[in-house]
């Protein structure tokens, strides 16, 4: 093992990370804000994935289109399926919102199995970021640098969103104290859908990024919505930032464990959230009235 | 109670009674089928239904009916979980009592099933999965394996391959039971020819990026990558192989490819990339345009060779079943050991009485360029055919020590 592969694996765990920083963005503004364990935030990324195979496949055979609308139409499902379904969900204890989320993702990925089979659909490169760099010591696809490029212009456009706009701040104050920002007259309910069609949105955007890299089938969320969880405790539930380090904090223990011990290597993140919690159970940056 | 619910209560009872009786005064004369496979997993668009509905054309084609007896069918589904093939076969050998189990893929659940067969001393013939084990070391009198195993998946590609591609390999293994069985048989075929394997990467099962086992891969610069996996593995390996330029240098053999994984990626995905088929729909043996036709007018695409092979082995048993005289388990297993036959998925084929393998030749396959696919499912080109003898183990090396019943 020299060091030019250590040194690649470290930045294939920054990809890796990636995926899981605009899954955990989504997983985490949910949980804040409203405060539901989405347990379909991986069948949302999944069927945003799918979203795009079917605008490429059937509507605009363009992934930069695809990779814009994907996520504007899993966001606009996200918000109807708030304001439909999980509203009137609210007054009921949380055990009800969570078998909801869960009996979601099964309907999400019976519906595309049903619909496209279980084997999957083809999903390529878009032209532009075929092939890969020459490094000089290796060549690396073009298309994992892309991912760390809008990943970076993602997580930083969510974050300037929520701290330097005016909507940002209700998000903010919804999270910390929603009944306040009730009684000072602005319409919760509608920051609620709009927070959770963010969410969702982001969810598919990481499933449009994700999917030239992968098998995309109806179970390819499922091993990513739990990894997700570790990502959102790791960093704090509710923390944005949490999310952007836990997310790349979590690709690069895959990526040390796949060098160092590979059939180890996913168990090494939950060992690492164990122990870390143990000594911090807010996570790197949430917040302390949750937990302790 | 009045009078009249009374006298509906007693009809009912008379009626359950004689339902009963009737009944199994029938179920003395079937003869009952059954097929354990993957309906809802990761093979479902492999084995699932495809060899479900070999099974039933099978039987429908033979008539229904054999000695006299009504032919069942019933099948279940496994979801490659061994805990649950476990289960599902002693539901099938006790409560449906059903006379022989088929198919079963994935090598770990097939196994279990193999201990079932013994256990109740009725057959199973394991179709879809491929550990030499079944022939080898846990071989047992009921138990016979039908389309292939990974000797010949091994041996046949192995071998064309370091012939006609390149000595020097590298292997990326699915760590499990089946992988690590592959893994032996590749690298004993890659010795046999003079190669050498340049080193190995064991990948846990299901993973989903493949990119730091490619690198070191390609770091070592191998003439040849085998991927030991299949199904979603075997797609997202391939996916970022080419991702990641490995092609340009370096040929890639597949353990099992089929046009299911084709189509689910993409064909410019596998262009150029060869595997060992025991059939395929465009081969010219006689019997075999006429059945992808058939099966191409009823289901609209042809067959794959897990699906032929099902049709193959249902039919041959019934035939082993009519040859006894007797749907006796032990009858069976006699007509069937050392029957030699062909059919349009074996030509020819022998069912070895030393292991209870039916072998048969095996095909290389290449799989085609987008630019080389002229209808659809045309997705393999025959490039090359390893006859009988060599393509399966010699049964003196098997391990095998075929008992009695």
């Amino acid at each position: 093992m020299n060091i030019q592969f250590v040194i690649m694996q470290l930045f294939n765990g920054l990809i890796l990370g990636s995926i899981y920083v605009i899954l955990s963005l989504g997983l985490t503004i949910i949980f804040g804000m409203l405060g539901i364990i989405n347990f379909a935030h991986g069948a949302f990324y999944m069927f945003g994935a799918f979203v795009a195979y079917t605008i490429i496949a059937y509507l605009i055979p363009n992934f930069w289109v695809a990779l814009v609308m994907g996520p504007i139409v899993m966001a606009l499902l996200g918000a109807a399926c708030e304001a439909f379904i999980l509203r009137r969900l609210y007054n009921l204890p949380p055990l009800y919102v969570m078998l909801f989320t869960f009996g979601l993702m099964l309907v999400l990925q019976d519906f595309i199995r049903m619909v496209y089979g279980a084997a999957g659909v083809p999903f390529r490169t878009p032209s532009l970021l075929d092939g890969a760099i020459n490094l000089g010591f290796m060549f690396y696809p073009k298309y994992r640098i892309f991912l760390i490029i809008i990943t970076s212009f993602c997580s930083l456009g969510v974050w300037l969103f929520l701290s330097k706009t005016k909507l940002g701040a209700i998000i903010r104050a919804g999270t910390d104290n929603s009944i306040m920002v009730d009684a000072l007259g602005i319409n919760i309910s509608r920051i609620f859908t709009f927070v959770f069609g963010m969410g969702i949105g982001l969810a598919g955007l990481a499933g449009v990024l994700a999917a030239p890299l992968q098998n995309v089938s109806h179970l390819m969320g499922v091993d990513f919505l739990v990894d997700c969880f570790v990502v959102v405790v790791i960093g704090g539930m509710g923390s944005i930032s949490g999310s952007i380090v836990g997310g790349l904090i979590v690709g690069e223990i895959i990526a040390i464990g796949v060098m160092v011990w590979p059939p180890m290597a996913h168990t090494l993140i939950y060992i690492f959230m164990a122990a870390f919690l143990l000594i911090r159970p807010r996570g790197l940056f949430g917040r302390e009235a949750f937990h302790e | 109670m009045s009078k009249s619910k009374k006298f509906t209560q007693l009809m009912a009872v008379v009626v359950l009674i004689l339902g009963f009786a009737v009944s199994s005064a029938f179920s003395a004369e079937t003869l009952k089928i059954a097929t354990l496979t993957d309906m809802s997993g990761p093979y479902a668009e492999l084995a699932g239904w495809g060899n479900i509905n070999a099974a039933k054309m099978a039987i429908e084609d033979f008539g229904g009916k054999v000695l006299g007896m009504d032919i069942e069918y019933v099948y279940r589904d496994h979801q490659c979980k061994p805990d649950l093939a476990n289960q599902k076969a002693i539901e099938l050998y006790e409560k449906e009592k059903v006379d022989v189990i088929f198919d079963c893929p994935n090598s770990a659940s097939g196994l279990a099933v193999n201990n079932q067969a013994l256990r109740y001393k009725k057959i199973f013939i394991a179709i879809t999965s491929g550990t030499t084990r079944y022939t080898g070391d846990l071989c047992n009198r009921y138990t016979f394996h039908w389309a292939y195993n990974d000797y010949v998946l091994a041996t046949s590609a192995g071998m064309w391959a370091a012939d006609n591609l390149g000595k020097k390999w590298y292997t990326i293994t699915a760590d499990y039971a089946w992988g690590h069985d592959l893994l032996k048989h590749f690298s004993a075929a890659l010795q046999k020819r003079g190669g050498t394997l340049l080193g190995n990467e064991m990948v846990p099962l299901g993973a989903s990026d493949f990119s730091p086992f490619i690198i070191k891969a390609m770091n070592a610069k191998p003439e040849v990558l085998a991927l030991l996996n299949a199904g979603k593995d075997t797609v997202n390996s391939t996916k970022q192989a080419v991702e990641f330029g490995l092609r340009k240098q370096t040929k890639i053999v597949h353990a099992l490819l089929f046009p299911e994984d084709i189509k689910a990626a993409g064909p410019e995905v596998f262009a150029d990339n060869y595997v060992t088929a025991s059939w395929d729909w465009k081969v010219d043996q006689p019997g075999s345009k006429e059945f992808v036709a058939k099966w191409m007018k009823k289901f609209g695409r042809p067959p794959n060779w897990f699906n032929a092979g099902n049709y193959s082995c249902v039919t041959q048993y019934l035939l082993a079943v009519k040859r006894a005289g007797s749907k006796d388990p032990q009858a069976v297993v006699k007509a069937l050991e050392g029957h030699r036959f062909s059919d349009f998925f074996a030509s020819p084929g022998y069912i070895r009485p030393e292991d209870h393998m039916r072998v048969g030749k095996a095909y290389i396959l290449r799989a085609k360029k987008p630019s080389e696919i002229k209808e659809a499912w045309d997705y393999f080109q025959i490039v090359g055919e390893v006859p009988m003898e060599q393509a399966y183990m010699n049964s003196k090396d098997t391990g095998c020590k075929m008992g009695d019943f």
